[in-house]
């Protein structure tokens, strides 16, 4: 598309001159330069940590720069808060959702705009809404709870709340993160539509290659907080601007190749388990593992992935269905007992659950080992094996860190993840839940982080791989399960499971369903 | 008989009245556990004040400035420097027992004006409290503000990017609980029991923080509370009237409180949690952290 | 927030020196004691007077100086009964119902074994003053479990329940002491019993045997959470319940055991100042005053920032200012409760000391704006 596409010469409707904002620690953006014309979908290109969100909520007025102007229309403007933003035309859909889940889609779209004050009449403005839904192509039901809502149909009642405030540029951060391959589709076919039919300027930020060159027209590359490229898409190759993201080519990781897989080490039969809210988030689910195979479970957040790696290491009941391990029954067991057993988790929030941000990185380790016997006596902490411990994990894994007493709070995303599957992986577990191992990881880390996964399925360890990302799984699984709604679509081999296919089965059609197409 | 009703319904103004401006706070996402300090220190200011100067309207002006005033401090504490909003509001409690003890000592003893006329009996500050309900109903549900109020208390993420200000919508709701507690304190100690002694609400803020959750965040719901607390209450300081000779009078001090705690427990089982956790705004005592 | 060409904001502090612990300990009482100026200024006393006589009764007055060492005992033992939940990160603010408690178990064992009246004990007095105490912290541990098992099990807040607490235990005491209640002094005073002179606790150089406890608590106290496992666990807890529930502690008996423990000493508080104080050995009519004192482990808890020794300093300081506080107010005729004005005074600072100790002020020189000219072309990238 980008390759044929002819704009038509356009003035920059928004512009940015040597942004700069520090953050304690960190120089998020140095002098950057930014111009974004009328009419294209431009997409912001940068590794995880490059300083496209800190760009963006600048451009949104969340943030203020330190240094640097901006200017909108050719008249330069200063954003003290969204509220100014979106006065001058400027939304933002942000990659986390902002929406408020227990109040209707109507109340969310209405929330803030300047015309609707006093009393609330949620009847007068509803038709107002519905219109400029139609005009956009799109049926949400006004009256439903956003809660209830898909991931997809929640993006788009953000993108329309922005739209109805008239927004006339559109800050879509990571938008496809949370999206099924069938929804991506829908999201940029309505983005092309946007910029085509109506006019909108579109700012794309992304990390991800594909939806770069598939939708943009022009592509600005950040790396480390400075501007390293700007280019048309039509004249930009995959390789180019991976070299610009990263700044050199990457060190290709190959794990140990392992050998075949062994006894059966995990069976789970017909589990169910119902979330916080009381619904049921993984229903009827049965698959089994063996000692040196990876299980890939593919899906966007919010399918029942976060139950499954919970009710798997103890911290979540199940309502029925079984879990053995080791030949056990392991359904009832505590996480305590299961770390015993040889059970290793790495939670997908690395600094909300699977590390004490105020501990030092050795009393982080305590945190698998405050019941090893090996590391208390008599009674007491083996604080001196506990550090020999946390140096072999640093070094080991290339962590970043002053020493040893260093606190968490104070190592990058990449480090402590490092750290984190270090000391998950020196336990030598049997089996491994990962879930979400390289999210919002820079290209090097999580390339670390799949390598040692392979390093330890080599060892013979069983690994349960939970990744919203489709690649990951391809190049690191034998055995790929989509989950839908807490249902697993099938458990196929690597050798049959394709992109198109799992893509399908991620949206909810089933095995069968996708081979008859 | 009916004075035990009118007397009861009295006293419920009291709990409402905090428990009132605690919802609002709430609604916002603010938590403030110190709301028995605000009382104490809002009736201690309206007591002194109403006495030094003869006049009650003063009084209550006193009580509810000096509400206000504590309410803002916990804001400040909470919502500008992003403070753990229980460690604040236990210091404002503790700080508020300890300096009103102080400086109330000296005017321990009866007000000494007359009492503040009454209709049929009927206090009219429980009409007063009636139509604060009604108000922070409407305000709460059928205005904007409102609207934005409920959300900065479930997503302030979500207000923030729809261009509501946070900061600005929180400090106004905890001003407006830290008024109420005041207004409720002042209410107190001149007009239900216009006696002054030390501590002499003696864990009533408490037990309005309590109504607050078992509300569920209704303004209705919390009127029919401290409608029943108020008699509870009433009927624990004059037993006699209904079992005459039956236990100890102290006993009967305990029964108010002793009700308080199955009545948190039965809403905290997951078959009750799930329908009040819908109520429950989500950030609440979370600090906000722009981003 | 904008001041002239600089803008000053508040930002976390990154690192933070060990004794910056101290030091903002210190200064947050220091200030205490000169906003507390303020309160002897408005009533007309001269403060080197105030001062002087608050510091020479508490320390160096013969019976000044034993006074403070028995408060100083109470006061640590209502520390520590406040200090270990804190460090899982849990509220006991039910002191005062836990010391209660722990006082009625105390007059239980005599009333039970009916050697409240008679010279004779029918048991040898070690026994029964060791099942005193023994009652004493079972009782002030069940009160404070009740609440932590609510707390872990159905999540209720365990603010609320251990305030609903202190009430119904106040009102128990005066149950059981006044109006003809069970454990009620002959004279009918609205007072308890006095115990028998054999069931009052054994003294050492003149300090009741519960000093040994409370120092032996604060050794014990620092060992668990320095060196042990069920240490790191409870500080793993009241840093990141959710971080500490993946590591396999289980919230449910950590919550109880902090409870239990805590309670456990503010029984033993109760104990102390019930039936181990020479000279008193009974429930006074005015109970509810020490009940209120115990709202002073609160703040030394706070002020130690959790840590058991340096909560020892600290309850002898409180302890002696709190008294010599009453003794100055009776002497300089000032109004009554300096020292419930002080315990205000302490929380005030001690909040604003926190401040002082997670943040730091931040100057930064806000750049003049440059006023370019609208941009026509871009530098290439």
């Amino acid at each position: 598309m980008p390759k044929t596409l002819h704009l038509p010469p356009a003035d920059p409707i928004l512009v940015a001159r040597a942004l700069t904002k520090r953050f304690p620690g960190v120089l998020a953006l140095d002098h950057v330069d930014v111009e974004f014309q009328e009419r294209e979908i431009h997409a912001i290109l940068g590794q995880n940590g490059a300083g496209k969100t800190t760009l963006m909520n600048i451009l949104f007025g969340l943030v203020q720069p330190d240094e640097g102007a901006l200017f909108l229309r050719g008249q330069q403007v200063e954003f003290r808060s969204p509220h100014d933003a979106l006065a001058h035309g400027i939304g933002m859909v942000h990659q986390t959702r902002r929406l408020v889940s227990a109040h209707t889609v109507l109340e969310n779209i209405v929330l803030g705009h300047p015309r609707v004050r006093g009393f609330l009449n949620l009847q007068s403005v509803a038709p107002e809404v519905e219109e400029l839904c139609n005009k956009y192509g799109f049926t949400v039901d006004l009256a439903a709870r956003v809660w209830q809502l898909p991931e997809g149909e929640r993006q788009w009642v953000e993108i329309l709340k922005a739209l109805y405030r008239g927004a006339q540029v559109l800050i879509l951060d990571e938008p496809t993160s949370a999206l099924t391959p069938p929804e991506v589709k829908t999201l940029l076919a309505g983005l092309q539509a946007l910029v085509r039919d109506q006019g909108v300027t579109i700012l794309l930020v992304t990390h991800k290659l594909p939806i770069v060159l598939a939708a943009s027209h022009r592509v600005t590359v950040l790396r480390s907080g400075k501007v390293v490229a700007r280019v048309r898409t039509g004249e930009a190759t995959e390789e180019m601007l991976v070299r610009h993201m990263i700044g050199r080519d990457i060190v290709a990781r190959t794990g140990k190749r392992s050998s075949e897989a062994g006894p059966p080490l995990l069976q789970v039969d017909h589990l169910s388990v119902v979330n916080d809210k009381g619904q049921p988030a993984l229903q009827d689910v049965s698959f089994s593992l063996r000692e040196g195979e990876i299980l890939g479970v593919a899906g966007v957040t919010g399918n029942g992935q976060d139950e499954l790696a919970q009710v798997l290491a103890g911290l979540r009941d199940a309502v029925s269905g079984t879990v053995r391990f080791k030949d056990r029954d392991v359904t009832r067991l505590s996480p305590l007992a299961r770390w015993r057993m040889g059970m290793g988790y790495v939670p997908a929030e690395r600094v909300e659950v699977a590390s004490i941000a105020a501990f030092s990185l050795v009393e982080n380790t305590a945190l698998n080992y405050h019941f090893d016997p090996a590391f208390a006596r008599r009674g007491l902490l083996d604080d001196a094996g506990l550090e020999q411990l946390t140096r072999n994990i640093i070094s080991g894994y290339e962590v970043k860190t002053p020493t040893a007493r260093t606190r968490a709070q104070h190592l990058s995303g990449g480090n402590l993840q490092k750290l984190i599957l270090g000391r998950v992986l020196s336990r030598k577990p049997r089996l491994l839940i990962a879930h979400l191992p390289t999210q919002g990881l820079d290209v090097e880390a999580a390339a670390f982080v799949r390598a040692a996964l392979l390093d330890a399925k080599a060892d013979g360890a069983a690994i349960l791989l939970i990744s919203e990302d489709l690649d990951e799984i391809l190049s690191l699984a034998d055995w790929v399960a989509p989950i839908y709604e807490g249902r697993f679509g099938g458990v196929l081999p690597r050798a049959e499971a394709d992109i198109e296919t799992i893509g399908a089965m991620m949206a909810g059609l089933s095995a069968k369903e996708v081979r008859a197409q | 008989m009916w004075e035990l009703l009118a007397r009861s319904l009295e006293a419920s103004t009291i709990f409402l009245f905090a428990a009132l401006g605690e919802l609002i706070n709430q609604r916002a996402g603010v938590l403030n556990v110190g709301l028995e300090g605000l009382m104490l220190f809002g009736g201690t200011a309206a007591f002194i004040t109403a006495q030094a100067t003869g006049s009650y309207p003063l009084g209550f002006l006193a009580g509810l400035a000096i509400g206000g005033l504590l309410g803002l401090a916990h804001g400040f504490f909470s919502i500008t420097l992003r403070g753990d909003q229980v460690v604040s509001g236990m210091g404002l409690w503790i700080l508020s027992f300890g300096l009103t003890t102080y400086l109330g000592n000296p005017h321990t003893g009866p007000l000494g004006l007359a009492r503040i006329t009454s209709f049929f009996g009927l206090s009219p500050f429980f009409v007063l409290g009636v139509v604060l309900v009604g108000i922070a109903w409407f305000l709460l549900f059928r205005t904007t503000q409102g609207l934005a109020i409920r959300s900065v208390g479930e997503n302030p993420a979500a207000a923030e990017a729809s261009g509501i200000s946070v900061t600005a919508v929180r400090y106004v709701c905890v001003l407006c609980g830290g008024v109420l507690a005041g207004l409720s304190g002042a209410a107190y100690t001149l007009s239900y029991n216009p006696v002054w002694n030390y501590n002499f609400l003696m864990g009533w803020g408490f037990v309005s923080l309590a109504l607050v959750f078992f509300s569920m965040w209704n303004p209705w719901i919390l009127l029919a509370g401290a409608s029943l607390f108020g008699i509870m209450w009433q009927l624990s300081l004059s037993p006699e009237l209904v079992l005459p000779g039956v236990l100890s009078r102290y006993v009967w001090r305990m029964v108010p409180f002793a009700i308080t705690i199955p009545i948190l427990t039965v809403i905290s089982t997951p078959w009750f949690r799930r329908r009040w956790g819908l109520a429950r705004p989500e950030a609440l005592g979370r600090p906000y952290e722009k981003s | 927030m904008r001041l002239g060409r600089y803008d000053v904001t508040l930002e976390p502090r990154t690192t933070r020196p060990a004794f910056y612990s101290a030091l903002t300990a210190v200064g947050a009482i220091l200030l205490a004691l000169a906003l507390a100026s303020v309160l002897f200024l408005s009533a007309q006393t001269p403060l080197l007077d105030a001062y002087r006589a608050i510091f020479s009764y508490a320390f160096f007055n013969p019976n000044g100086l034993l006074a403070t060492i028995h408060r100083s005992i109470y006061l640590l033992l209502c520390t520590y009964a406040f200090l270990v939940p804190l460090r899982a990160g849990l509220w006991n603010i039910g002191l005062p119902g836990q010391v209660y408690a722990g006082g009625i178990a105390v007059f239980a064992i005599p009333f039970v074994f009916r050697t409240q009246e008679s010279q004779t004990l029918s048991l040898p007095p070690v026994f029964l003053i060791l099942l005193m105490v023994a009652s004493a912290a079972a009782a002030g541990a069940v009160v404070g479990g009740f609440a932590g098992v609510l707390r872990a099990r159905f999540q209720v807040n365990e603010i609320l329940v251990t305030m609903m607490l202190n009430s119904i235990l106040f009102w128990l005491v005066a149950y059981m002491i006044k109006e003809g209640g069970p454990f009620m002094s002959p004279r009918g005073e609205g007072e308890s019993f006095a115990l028998p002179p054999p069931l009052h606790a054994p003294l050492l150089w003149g300090v009741p045997f519960t000093a040994v406890l409370a120092l032996g608590a604060a050794v014990f106290l620092d060992i668990l959470f320095a060196k042990t496992p069920l240490g790191y666990r409870i500080r793993a807890f009241g840093q990141n319940p959710a971080a500490a529930r993946y590591g396999g502690i289980i919230p449910l008996a950590l919550s109880l055991f902090v409870f239990l423990l805590g309670g456990g000493f503010a029984g033993l508080a109760g104990y102390h100042y019930f039936a181990a104080l020479p000279g008193v050995y009974k429930i006074s009519g005015n109970y509810g005053y020490f009940g209120d004192l115990s709202f002073y482990g609160i703040i030394s808890a706070l002020i130690a920032r959790g840590s058991s020794l340096g909560a020892v300093p600290i309850a002898v300081l409180f302890a002696g200012l709190s008294l010599g506080a009453r003794f100055a107010q009776g002497q300089l005729r000032l109004p009554f409760g300096v020292d419930y004005a002080l315990l205000g005074l302490l929380m005030m600072t001690f909040v604003a000391s926190h401040v002082l100790y997670q943040f730091r002020v931040a100057w930064r020189r806000v750049p003049s704006p440059t006023l370019r000219p609208a941009p026509t072309q871009l530098p290439p990238g």
